[in-house]
């Protein structure tokens, strides 16, 4: 029985610029409990990416920790930090990280492959979130021939395909019509309800507060309002 | 590793730029080694037997071979000499080193027709060494060299000039008739003499014409060839050690000669060792600059849960395989240039005799594999070392 709880205790991060010291994130302290579906909002450059890269174990702490059900996620080694990032936890990076000489149903396999899934198992997976995203046709090109929104649906195929006890996701439905953005939230809050998946959505855009359990504010890398 | 192919093919143009400069690395590595090969060869060929003879005789001070009828004496080098047992030849040959040892018997006697000091050397006409240390076939200016019949003789050019002989000349000389067959010059050798004869006519005379007085008639003088220069002075070493009465005689020029090749191995030593640290530094440069260009990929599989260990080995996977198949396309083309080459009619490429060293081939395999390997070993160090998002963000 998967129990969930992410906290994030003190934490902080700091880059270092080519003259200065960048603080993207200080002193978060905040507590997620399973199956909560957080829309974690701000302007850019507030420090959302960062933190959903540190919850994620993507990169380290200056200082403070992050805890997922209990383990510490930024002292966890590498093997550990691996199996996490392949069986529980899903990321949809901003950027959309695609890999650019594979096409769109290669991208979704190398998501796969860890974890020693047959060739026909997956595409038994990946057939039906292509058709529901509309990208069945597109499934052998590559990235760069497909538009911005596709992409990013490609990337969010990526993540829920995997089916993690965590999304984080950074953006999701920026680069996305109205439409498909609905749908991908629809999607996610309903994998909040059915399935107790605890989702943290960076947005700076619009994005209704409805859809969330809760909504955390950040500015100038400060958790200002949760 | 249907991935690692994948990737290879993804990267279809890195991969073929990454494989085409192992390739060329290694054509042009075995064909330098293989110039580098045959120049040394060559001058191998001409140092090596370059002044390795040398005579081994026992002076003294009594003349050990005395006659009633002629005035004369056993002797090498302006000296009297001891007299020697066959079996001393057979010794020498089997010393360490020695390629060739024959046997020379050298007499000198007042003449009265001539009015002088005449020598005579007795040799062994069928020998290396005696034709390294007294003479050779080549050395014939005029007449002919020994054809067997009886009563041979040779004359040094220049006793023939002073006493003006002419091969066919019929000359009452050591107690007997003799022919001079041909005229030698034999340039300066270690056993120089008026005349020379085959060993047995030698002993002969000495024997049964010049009644001559002596514990045996076999020598005087060995002759040693060597078979390298640069073990002539052991070879001297081990002879003197067998008996310490034993005279060696030899030109000094193998010292040189055996310089040169010290040279020429270092120099040989040398030139492979660069080519192949830069074989070395080649591959590893290679590779570890088509790893960084997709590391950002590496990062972002990491991301998706690629465990560390299977990312580095794919790294070096990617990268012997690489390495792998650009050598092996390398020595191809190199072994059909080199035929190439050796049948090419033009006057740059036929002055040499290209060979392929297959003996390097593996040792290139080798260095290539470890070239791979120390590329793979910086981006597999990073991929343990590094967070995935920072590589992500550290190679947009």
């Amino acid at each position: 029985m998967n129990n969930y709880k992410i906290e994030c205790i003190s934490l902080n991060k700091q880059y270092k610029g080519r003259n200065v010291l960048i603080t993207a994130v200080r002193d978060v302290s905040l507590k997620i409990e399973k199956g909560e579906f957080i829309l974690l909002k701000g302007r850019s450059g507030a420090g959302k990416s960062t933190l959903i890269n540190l919850i994620g174990g993507l990169i380290a702490p200056t200082s403070g920790k992050v805890t997922i059900d209990g383990f510490i996620v930024n002292q966890l080694n590498n093997k550990s930090l691996s199996n996490l990032l392949l069986n529980r936890v899903g990321i949809v990076f901003q950027g959309f990280n695609l890999l650019p000489t594979y096409d769109i149903y290669e991208n979704i396999e190398v998501a796969l492959a860890p974890r020693g899934l047959s060739k026909r198992e997956i595409k038994k997976l990946a057939i039906p979130y292509f058709e529901r995203f509309g990208l069945s046709e597109m499934m052998h090109l590559l990235p760069e021939e497909l538009s911005t929104g596709q992409q990013q649906k490609v990337a969010v195929i990526r993540t829920l395909i995997r089916q993690p006890s965590i999304i984080l996701a950074d953006e999701p439905t920026a680069s996305i019509d109205d439409i498909t953005a609905g749908e991908i939230l629809e999607l996610m809050r309903n994998l909040c309800n059915e399935q107790n998946v605890t989702i943290i959505l960076a947005t700076h855009g619009i994005v209704p507060e409805t859809i969330a359990d809760r909504m955390i504010v950040m500015e100038n890398g400060k958790v200002i309002n949760q | 590793m249907i991935y690692i192919f994948k990737e290879l093919r993804r990267h279809k143009w890195r991969t073929i730029f990454s494989v085409t400069g192992y390739a060329l690395a290694t054509v042009f590595i075995l064909l330098i080694l293989s110039v580098a090969d045959v120049n040394k060869n060559d001058s191998y060929g001409v140092l090596q037997s370059t002044g390795t003879h040398f005579i081994v005789y026992i002076p003294t001070e009594a003349n050990l071979c005395t006659s009633n009828i002629a005035n004369g004496s056993v002797f090498a080098e302006g000296v009297k000499t001891m007299m020697l047992d066959h079996d001393m030849v057979r010794t020498i040959r089997n010393v360490e080193g020695v390629k060739d040892a024959a046997a020379c018997l050298q007499y000198k006697m007042f003449d009265g027709v001539f009015q002088s000091e005449v020598s005579i050397a007795g040799i062994d006409t069928s020998s290396l060494a005696t034709r390294t240390n007294v003479l050779a076939p080549a050395h014939v200016i005029s007449g002919r060299y020994f054809s067997g019949r009886p009563e041979e003789l040779l004359a040094e050019e220049s006793f023939a000039a002073a006493h003006d002989l002419s091969p066919g000349d019929t000359l009452k000389i050591f107690g007997g008739k003799m022919i001079v067959a041909g005229i030698v010059n034999s340039g300066i050798r270690p056993v120089k003499a008026d005349f020379y004869a085959p060993i047995s006519l030698v002993r002969t005379i000495l024997k049964d014409r010049l009644l001559c007085n002596a514990p045996n008639f076999d020598m005087n003088i060995i002759l040693v060839e060597v078979a390298d220069a640069r073990v002539q002075d052991d070879v001297i070493t081990r002879i003197r050690n067998m008996m310490y009465k034993f005279a060696v005689s030899t030109y000094n020029c193998y010292q040189p000669a055996n310089r040169v090749m010290s040279i020429i191995d270092r120099s040989s030593i040398g030139l492979t060792g660069l080519i192949f640290l830069f074989l070395v530094i080649f591959s590893a440069k290679t590779q570890l600059t088509a790893l960084m260009e997709r590391f950002r990929e590496i990062g972002i599989l990491k991301s998706l849960g690629w465990s560390d260990s299977s990312l580095a080995i794919h790294v070096f996977l990617v990268s012997l395989i690489q390495s792998v198949a650009g050598v092996t396309a390398g020595v191809l083309l190199a072994f059909g240039l080199i035929e190439f080459l050796g049948h090419l009619d033009n006057p740059v490429f036929s002055s040499y005799s290209f060979r392929l060293r297959f003996g390097t081939i593996p040792l290139i395999y080798a260095l290539s594999l470890i070239g791979a390997v120390a590329a793979g070993l910086y981006p597999a160090i990073r991929i343990f070392r590094t967070k995935a998002g920072d590589i992500i963000r550290n190679h947009m």
